[in-house]
C-alpha cells in the first residue's frame, strides 16, 4: 500500500511535468493555431538557464529562477515577432517545419557551450525526503505537485478575471469577432507565444529535481502530445488533467507490466484514444452521458 | 521529367569531374535513395495533404526487414518485395486513425506510431540486437555482388526511375484525382464527387509506405550498418523537409529536395573548415546551421523550390498545374 502510494505520487509529479508542457502547447496552439514542435526545447533551455544564473553567475535560486522563466518569456514574444508570426493562416506543415528548425537552433546554441554538453546539472533544491509516519515521499514530487497546483490557480484567475486572460481567450475562440471588439490579436499571438515558453521554461525547472539538467531533458515534451491529445488539444484544464492520467498511467505500467513497457504506453494510449475517441476523451465522456 | 533527369545528368557529371568518381556516385546513391523515401512523402503530403511524421519509421521498418532477410540467406528478388511489403503494411498500420481524423490529430497518431517502432525495434533485442545495431550483408544475388559506389548508384538510380514513373502513372489516374481532391475538401470530396476518402489516405499510405520499404532496403545495404537512432524522430523530420524544400506538390521535389538535404552536411563540413575560432569547432555549431537553413527555407519560401523555379508562370498556372 505504502509503496503504492509512493509510485502514485511520482507518477502525479511527472505527469504534472507532462501537463505543464501540454498546457504550454496547447496555450500556443489555440491562440495561434501553430503547432509547436519546440516546447522540449523551451524546457531545456529555461532549465539551463536557471542553472546559469544559479551556479554561474551565482545568484540564488529563488531570483534565478523567476529571471530565467522571464527570460524564456521574453524569447518567445521576441521569437514570435521575428519568425513565428509567418505561420499564421499557412498550413499546419509551415509551423511544424518552423518550430522544429528554431529548436535545432536552440538545441544547437546549447551544445555549443561546452560545459553544457558534457555535464548533468541540479539545482539545490528539494533532494531530501518528506517522512510522514511510515510513509517516505521525495519532497521534489511533493513540491512538483503543489508548484503545479498553485500554478494552475493562478492561471485560472488569469484566464478568467484579468482583461488580457479574457482578452486571450476570446482570441482563441474567434480571432475575427475578437478583432472587431477591440481586442489587439497580434499582441495577444505575442503574449501566447510568452506565455507558452514561460509555462515550458517552469515545466523545466519542476523537472530539474526529478530527471536532472541535461541536453536531453527535452524529449519529455513528446509525451505531452498525448497529454494534449487526450485532453481534447483544444482545453487548457483537459491538458493537464491528461498529462497527470499519463504520468500516473505510465508509472503504474512500470510497477505492473515487464521492462521498457512503460515508455510505449503514452504512445499506445494515444493511438487508442485517437481510435475510438476521435474528437479527444473529454468529449467522448461529454458525449456518452 | 525529361529535363529534371537532364539537370541530374549534368550535376552528376560535373560532381564526377569535381569531386572524385567514387565520391559523386556514393553521393548520388544516396540522393537517389533520399528521392525514393521522398517519392512517398509527395504522394502522402503534397498530393493527399496530411502530415506524417512517421515516415522514418516506415523507411526503418523496410531496412530492418531488409536486413534481417539478407543476413538469413534470401535473395534480393525475395527479400526487397518483403521489406517493401513491410513498408506499405506499416502505412497502413499507421493510417488507420486517419479513418476519422484529419489534420493535426492524424499527424499525432503518427507521431505515436513512429514512437512505438521506435522503441520496439530497440526493445527487440533477439532480433534487432537492440541499440548495438545490425550489419548488413553486401546486396548480391547468384554470382553478382554490388559493392562498388559506381553500381550501388545504378541500381538507386534505375529503382528511382521505376518508382517515379509508378508514381507519375497513379498520379495521371483515378488515385491521383482522388488524393488530390481529399486534398483540397475532404467534405466536398466525399460528398459531392462520391470519392471513399478514408480508403484514398490509406492508399496513399500504402504507397507511401511501400517506397519507405524500399528506400529503407536500398539504404542498409549502402550504409552497411542500422540502428534504431538513425531511423529516429529526427530522420522523420528530415524527410518531411526534404518534401517542403523540394516542393511537396511535384515528383521533381523529392529529387530537389534529396539534393539538398544530402549536400547539406557536406556544405556545413565545408563552411566548418573556413570558419575562424575555437567555437566553428563545436558539436552544436552543424544543429544551428541545420535548423537555420530550415528556418530560412520555411520563411523565404514557403512553397519550396520546385515552385520556385516558375515564379509567375506557376501562379497563373495554379488552378490547373500539381
Amino acid at each position: 500500500m505504502l509503496s503504492l502510494i509512493q509510485v502514485l505520487t511520482s507518477g502525479i509529479a511527472i505527469g504534472c511535468v507532462y501537463g505543464l508542457v501540454a498546457l504550454s502547447f496547447v496555450l500556443i496552439y489555440k491562440a495561434t493555431e501553430t503547432v509547436s514542435f519546440m516546447q522540449g526545447e523551451l524546457l531545456m533551455v529555461g532549465a539551463f538557464a536557471a542553472v546559469a544564473l544559479n551556479t554561474g553567475a551565482g545568484w540564488p535560486l529563488w531570483i534565478a529562477a523567476p529571471v530565467a522563466v522571464a527570460g524564456l518569456a521574453l524569447l518567445g514574444a521576441v521569437l514570435e515577432r521575428f519568425a513565428l508570426r509567418r505561420a499564421i493562416g499557412q498550413p499546419h506543415l509551415v509551423a511544424v517545419l518552423l518550430t522544429f528548425g528554431l529548436g535545432m537552433m536552440l538545441r544547437g546554441g546549447v551544445t555549443s557551450v561546452p560545459a553544457a554538453s558534457h555535464d548533468i546539472y541540479r539545482l539545490p533544491f528539494a533532494d531530501s525526503v518528506l517522512q510522514i509516519g511510515a510513509l517516505a515521499l521525495s519532497l521534489s514530487h511533493v513540491l512538483v505537485i503543489v508548484a503545479t497546483v498553485v500554478l494552475a490557480g493562478v492561471l485560472a484567475v488569469f484566464f478568467r478575471y484579468t482583461r488580457a486572460g479574457l482578452a486571450l481567450r476570446a482570441c482563441s475562440e474567434n480571432a475575427r469577432v475578437a478583432a472587431l471588439m477591440g481586442v489587439p490579436v497580434a499582441s495577444m499571438h505575442t503574449l501566447a507565444w510568452a506565455l507558452g515558453a514561460a509555462l515550458a521554461a517552469v515545466a523545466g525547472l519542476l523537472l530539474a529535481p526529478i530527471t536532472f539538467i541535461h541536453l536531453n531533458m527535452g524529449l519529455i515534451a513528446l509525451k505531452a502530445f498525448p497529454a494534449a491529445v487526450l485532453g481534447g488539444l483544444t482545453s487548457l484544464p483537459g491538458a493537464l488533467v491528461g498529462g497527470v492520467f499519463l504520468g500516473v498511467a505510465e508509472s503504474l505500467a512500470g510497477l505492473v507490466l515487464p521492462e521498457g513497457v512503460k515508455d510505449v504506453v503514452p504512445y499506445v494510449l494515444l493511438m487508442l484514444a485517437l481510435l475510438l475517441f476521435p474528437d479527444g476523451m473529454a468529449a467522448g465522456w461529454r458525449r456518452r452521458r | 521529367m525529361l529535363r529534371p533527369l537532364l539537370l541530374i545528368a549534368a550535376i552528376l557529371v560535373l560532381g564526377l569531374s569535381v569531386l572524385g568518381a567514387d565520391y559523386a556516385a556514393g553521393q548520388a546513391t544516396l540522393v537517389a535513395t533520399y528521392a525514393i523515401a521522398g517519392l512517398g512523402l509527395v504522394i502522402i503530403v503534397g498530393q493527399a495533404g496530411q502530415i506524417t511524421l512517421g515516415q522514418g519509421a516506415l523507411v526503418a521498418l523496410g531496412a530492418y526487414a531488409e536486413t534481417l532477410l539478407a543476413m538469413r540467406g534470401v535473395p534480393p528478388v525475395l527479400s526487397v518485395p518483403a521489406a517493401v511489403a513491410l513498408g506499405a503494411a506499416g502505412g497502413a498500420l499507421a493510417s488507420l486513425p486517419a479513418r476519422r481524423l484529419g489534420g493535426l490529430y492524424f499527424a499525432m497518431s503518427t507521431l505515436a506510431f513512429a514512437l512505438i517502432v521506435e522503441e520496439m525495434l530497440v526493445r527487440w533485442t533477439s532480433l534487432t540486437r537492440g541499440g548495438a545495431g545490425l550489419s548488413v550483408p553486401t546486396l548480391s544475388w547468384g554470382g553478382m555482388r554490388v559493392d562498388t559506389p559506381l553500381e550501388q548508384m545504378l541500381v538507386s538510380l534505375a529503382a528511382l526511375m521505376l518508382a517515379w514513373l509508378a508514381c507519375r502513372r497513379l498520379l495521371a489516374g483515378r488515385s491521383g484525382r482522388a488524393w488530390r481532391a481529399v486534398r483540397e475538401d475532404e467534405v466536398a470530396a466525399a460528398e459531392a464527387c462520391g470519392v471513399d476518402v478514408a480508403a484514398t489516405k490509406l492508399r496513399a499510405f500504402v504507397l507511401g509506405g511501400a517506397l519507405a520499404g524500399l528506400a529503407g532496403a536500398l539504404y542498409a545495404h549502402w550504409i552497411g550498418f542500422i540502428s534504431p537512432e538513425q531511423f529516429g524522430l529526427m530522420f522523420s523530420f528530415e524527410l518531411l523537409m526534404l518534401v517542403f524544400i523540394g516542393g511537396a506538390r511535384h515528383l521533381s521535389g523529392a529529387l530537389w529536395g534529396a539534393l539538398v538535404i544530402v549536400s547539406l552536411p557536406q556544405l556545413i563540413a565545408l563552411l566548418r573548415d573556413v570558419l575562424p575560432g575555437e567555437w566553428s569547432r563545436s558539436a552544436g555549431l552543424e544543429t544551428v546551421l541545420f535548423g537555420a537553413v530550415i528556418v530560412a527555407m520555411v520563411l523565404l519560401r514557403p512553397q519550396g523550390l520546385a515552385s520556385a523555379s516558375g515564379g509567375a508562370q506557376a501562379s497563373v498556372r495554379k488552378g490547373t498545374e500539381d
